[in-house]
């Protein structure tokens, strides 16, 4: 009887292996979540989450303006081994994820499977690679008439995610994601500007940031109070805030109108908003938002 | 005791009259994705089930220069009596897809002024008080 439960407890020991990750990594990462995950997370949470807009939508806009693709303003694919923790983890998929979105809309194929592949490793580490089958993934990169496809999956499959993290109660790790993606994409516009300084539709692009932001400090300052990196990081957010409270935003509604075509409510916008941004705030916003990131990637 | 009895079936089929037992909500948000207009990219896609509320309501950062496009599917015909009516940050409507009783299936707007936009789903009469919804972009 003792030889078998002995046997019963070196087989659950055994089952209970890390895998690929030291013991003190597997502890600390069980430690970094563990009074997050007890957390329920709010309805507002959920609210704010759903709201930040994709990143796919800046790199549309910088490709039909007819900007050239430029993979020196990304993060490099093979800073992955850097990305140790959670925290970072999570910040950097979102950073991956927006490096994806602008190599695919760029039809970079080569560069794509190499993000896909330190995405599908951050997952995995995140435990969340179950949405990665990188088979389907890489036939479609390498696929060009599959563009649609590619974007529908990819994009889908980053809400999944998210919907996944939340029902998990693991939303930090959602918030994490996101604010990295949109940070990626401030910074590629901000690149983008610094070489078309006087383009006015990338400096109200830029400028229209300042609505996200607000949304991201409000969802981080849900966690500052029992997360210290997330604190770390809304502290090092407010120096951007302080740069795009300069930035005015101005709106005017008037009633739209509509008509049907084709079975569409085609509705005609007659509001008007305008974003009074300065080349020196542009400049100030750059600088303060290289700064983050590189702190994030490094 | 009957009087006892009465009163709480009454109260458990009450309760299920816009009951979404049924409703597969999230099939049908992804039978909505292929329906966006052609040139539209995904970007969300919405499960719309009443389960006792008013309504239903998401929330998106729209950008100015953006045409979106937002559909409802629904079991039966079309939207189902599925309202969909969009709001800008201080809450002017700015558009809904019913028309003179008539429900559209999908809302194409072009953005001219950036900021949080909220999308809200209501529920007429004859709805099934259940569907669908996807949200693409395009510039």
């Amino acid at each position: 009887m003792r030889i078998l439960f002995g046997g019963v407890f070196l087989v659950l020991l055994a089952g209970c292996s890390s895998g690929n990750k030291s013991e003190e990594q597997a502890f600390a990462d069980a430690l970094e979540g563990t009074d997050l995950e007890t957390q329920v997370i709010s309805g507002e949470v959920n609210d704010i989450l759903h709201r930040i807009p994709s990143p796919l939508e800046i790199s549309v806009l910088l490709k039909e303006s007819g900007k050239k693709y430029n993979a020196s303003v990304l993060n490099s694919p093979d800073n992955l081994s850097r990305y140790n923790t959670n925290y970072k983890r999570a910040l950097n998929l979102g950073i991956y994820g927006t490096d994806l979105g602008y190599t695919n809309i760029y039809e970079q194929r080569q560069d794509g499977i190499r993000y896909m592949s330190s995405i599908r490793d951050l997952a995995v580490e995140l435990n969340i690679g179950q949405f990665f089958e990188t088979e389907t993934i890489g036939r479609l990169v390498s696929n060009s008439s599959n563009l649609d496809s590619l974007l529908l999956i990819t994009t889908q499959n980053f809400n999944s995610i998210n919907h996944y993290l939340q029902s998990q109660n693991r939303s930090h790790l959602s918030v994490l994601f996101l604010t990295g993606g949109w940070l990626e994409a401030l910074h590629i516009t901000c690149e983008v500007a610094k070489s078309n300084p006087t383009n006015p539709q990338l400096q109200e692009t830029i400028g229209a940031q300042k609505i996200i932001l607000d949304n991201i400090l409000h969802l981080l300052s849900f966690y500052k109070e029992n997360d210290r990196n997330m604190a770390g990081l809304l502290a090092d957010l407010e120096p951007l805030k302080q740069s795009f409270d300069k930035v005015v935003i101005t709106t005017i509604y008037k009633p739209s109108t509509f008509q049907v075509v084709d079975g569409v409510m085609v509705v005609k916008d007659n509001s008007s908003s305008t974003v009074e941004i300065t080349q020196s705030d542009v400049e100030s916003i750059r600088s303060i938002a290289q700064n983050i990131r590189t702190k994030i990637i490094s | 005791m009957k009087k006892l009895f009465f009163f709480v079936f009454s109260v458990f089929a009450l309760s299920g009259f816009d009951s979404s037992a049924q409703c597969n909500a999230e099939t049908l948000s992804s039978q909505c994705i292929p329906k966006l207009a052609s040139g539209y990219n995904f970007l969300k896609s919405y499960k719309v089930e009443k389960a006792g509320k008013e309504y239903v309501e998401y929330s998106y950062v729209f950008t100015k220069g953006t045409q979106y496009m937002i559909n409802i599917c629904a079991p039966d015909q079309n939207s189902d009596g599925i309202v969909v009516t969009l709001y800008d940050s201080k809450r002017n409507k700015v558009a809904s897809n019913k028309v003179d009783d008539q429900y559209i299936a999908a809302i194409a707007y072009p953005c001219n002024a950036t900021g949080i936009y909220y999308i809200q789903y209501t529920f007429d009469d004859e709805s099934s008080f259940c569907g669908g919804s996807a949200l693409g972009f395009k510039r």
